[in-house]
């Protein structure tokens, strides 16, 4: 009976160590599982097995599959080095655990600018090598010292019209009039992307945001959340906000655009719609934890292959992930580029992520959102 | 001396197991609240001072309470007639209240959400038999989470009042009735006090599992019904917060402890748990 979570673990821990010994659970695994447990200054540290594969971690479902079948594919044509994915979700307190317990299994993982800078304030992360990685294959701005883009992706406002009778939101200001656009909406359970819209819906120009977003900005904007609460329901993972609008639980919500994507395609014909109007664009981020298993250079190798314009382009048709490299715009189908989020017609109706904004206020402006909404 | 040896023989190995996975952990969890992200009692301050906090302790406090009342009462009237009434069924009752323990919470919780979404069995029942005309808000709120809590706590208030009740000798329920009490006044005057330590274990069982629940707050609750714990995931795993993260789980035990202290007043805490006839 796991009605509580600290029974789990160590019920992991046996069941690694069976599949660990029965040689259904490779080293590694079973290395990984048990620093996830936080087991491993038991075992001791010897032997982190030599490079004979890459493993990447991202964020589960369909994105690892994609991400095996395709980059992970082409990695391995290119170097002969295998590409293992990893969907358990590299949050940087997972990260954090494995490097500080000295198992790490992941070599490069799939982040994003805000996380990869608390990673980096705890100094999980490994400055990635521009010799290896060139620079001039992401959007300017995404090479970091110790993160670089991997992908495109923006907080876009999404809306089923067939919920909407009285007709659909044109901006962020008609997603807060509850009064003519009844339904529930959708928001994330953080504060990421999320008060750029609450500034739009008080009428903050795309360009002002940031500048608006003051304390006391932030106060008025987390002001606006609290008034709207009784008709929001929070998403925690990207797969909650693709159920909530498949269930027709919500009518209208910010969600990420990679959702979107996949939505227009799973719901019937004129029940989805998503604009990229007074969106966020923000870079997904790749990370290489300290001490790696496969090596930096094995790391940076990968990062650097997954920069191919060809590569990037095919990523978003499968799964809507826009190109951070900017030669890959004109690779995408035409009939897809509309939901590119990285063409210069689209990025030019959006605001743009500020990390600066999000290392200064975020952990302050976090605890003021969750406040606002729960209870 | 060596009677004492085979005592200790005998103990050693699950001694050994609660040391080293259990209290190690916690009073490095100790350490860490007053140590991280520098030492002093900062994450303490921090803690008193946030008012999420002081939201989620009390909405944890208020959830973990209306779910063992509604337990209780639930729980009582089925433990009340599987041990009284039914005599050929009981097996068959029995295993009904321990089915849920095979299926994971995690499904358990999932079929919540089938049954009570906006277009979900439920609604859609009501929605066909023309009795409501848009569909009832039944989760995504604080009313699914206590529903779908209800049921993943009920097996731990019915069973130990069970077996309070099946311990209860008939002969004083006749006894009482022989001397003329009411049905209902040898209820309430003779059987009732008799079942309190089976009440009493039941609700702080569940009370007590409930404080450390968000499985299903966080599935149900639409992400607003937030649990001290997944407050505590939330600030361990998204900000590595793990000073503030373990200053909070601290309180939580502590809260949880002075629950019992304060239980402990009113109930034999040993002879409920240790002693059930």
């Amino acid at each position: 009976m796991d009605t509580s979570d600290r029974h789990f673990q160590s019920d992991l821990a046996e069941i690694a160590a069976e599949k660990y010994k029965a040689g259904t659970l490779s080293r590694r695994g079973f290395l990984s599982a048990m620093g996830a447990l936080g087991l491993v200054p038991l075992l001791g540290n010897r032997a982190l097995a030599q490079a004979s594969e890459v493993v990447v971690c991202n964020w589960g479902g369909e994105a690892s599959d994609i991400l095996r079948d395709l980059l992970g594919k082409a990695f391995e044509e290119e170097t002969g080095i295998p590409v293992r994915v990893d969907g358990d979700g590299p949050s940087p307190g997972k990260v954090r655990a494995m490097v500080e317990s000295g198992a790490v299994v992941w070599d490069v993982c799939d982040s994003a600018a805000g996380s990869a800078m608390v990673m980096n304030d705890a100094g999980v992360v490994q400055e990635i090598d521009y010799s290896i990685v060139d620079k001039g294959k992401v959007l300017d701005g995404t090479a970091l010292p110790f993160a670089v883009g991997n992908y495109i992706f923006s907080y876009a406002m999404a809306y089923n019209p067939t919920m909407l009778p009285g007709g659909v939101p044109q901006n962020w200001a008609d997603v807060w009039n509850v009064k003519d656009f009844p339904g529930m909406r959708t928001f994330r359970k953080s504060v990421r992307g999320q008060l750029e819209t609450a500034a739009q819906a008080m009428g903050i120009a795309r360009e002002e945001v940031y500048a608006f977003l003051d304390d006391e900005g932030i106060k008025a904007a987390i002001a606006k959340f609290r008034e709207l609460r009784e008709n929001i329901i929070v998403w925690g993972s990207g797969s909650d906000s693709q159920n909530l609008f498949l269930q027709n639980e919500v009518a209208m919500g910010n969600i990420y655009s990679t959702r979107a994507f996949l939505l227009k395609d799973q719901m019937e014909p004129g029940t989805f719609k998503m604009t990229y109007d007074g969106a966020l664009l923000q870079p997904g981020m790749w990370v290489v934890p300290k001490n790696n298993p496969a090596g930096a250079e094995t790391a940076m190798k990968f990062i650097a292959s997954a920069q191919d314009p060809q590569l990037q382009a095919d990523w978003f048709v499968a799964i809507g992930n826009g190109p951070i490299n900017p030669a890959a715009a004109k690779l995408v189908p035409a009939e897809l580029s509309e939901w590119n989020p990285n063409t210069p017609e689209n990025v030019a109706k959006q605001v743009i992520y500020n990390d600066e904004w999000y290392g200064k206020n975020q952990v302050a402006a976090e605890e003021l959102y969750i406040d606002a909404l729960i209870g | 001396m060596n009677e004492k040896l085979r005592y200790w023989m005998l103990v050693l190995p699950a001694l050994a197991v609660m040391i080293l996975f259990y209290i190690w952990p916690v009073l490095n969890i100790w350490g860490i609240s007053v140590t991280e992200p520098s030492a002093g009692l900062g994450n303490y301050t921090r803690m008193f001072d946030s008012n999420a906090v002081r939201v989620s302790f009390v909405l944890t406090f208020r959830v973990a309470a209306i779910t063992t009342i509604l337990c209780l009462l639930l729980g009582y009237v089925l433990a009340y007639t599987i041990s009284n009434f039914a005599t050929r069924v009981r097996p068959l009752m029995l295993g009904l209240v321990l089915l849920p323990f095979w299926v994971s919470v995690l499904i358990r919780s999932f079929a919540w959400i089938v049954l009570l979404g906006r277009s979900g069995l439920v609604n859609d029942a009501l929605m066909d038999a023309g009795l409501i005309s848009t569909p009832i808000r039944f989760m995504h709120n604080e009313l699914g989470v206590l529903i779908a809590m209800v049921h993943v706590m009920l097996p731990f208030a019915v069973l130990p009042m069970l077996t309070n009740m099946r311990g209860i000798d008939g002969s004083y329920m006749r006894a009482a009735r022989g001397l003329g009490a009411s049905e209902w006044r040898a209820f309430r005057e003779v059987y009732f006090p008799q079942t309190l330590p089976g009440v009493f274990s039941g609700g702080l069982l569940v009370f007590v599992l409930s404080l450390g629940f968000y499985i299903t707050p966080a599935l149900l609750g639409g992400g607003r019904v937030m649990m001290i714990s997944e407050y505590i995931t939330y600030q361990i795993q998204e900000f590595l917060n793990w000073g503030l993260g373990a200053a909070l789980s601290v309180a939580l035990l502590v809260a949880t402890a002075i629950v019992l202290l304060v239980a402990a007043r009113f109930v034999n805490l040993r002879k409920t748990f240790l002693e059930r006839s």
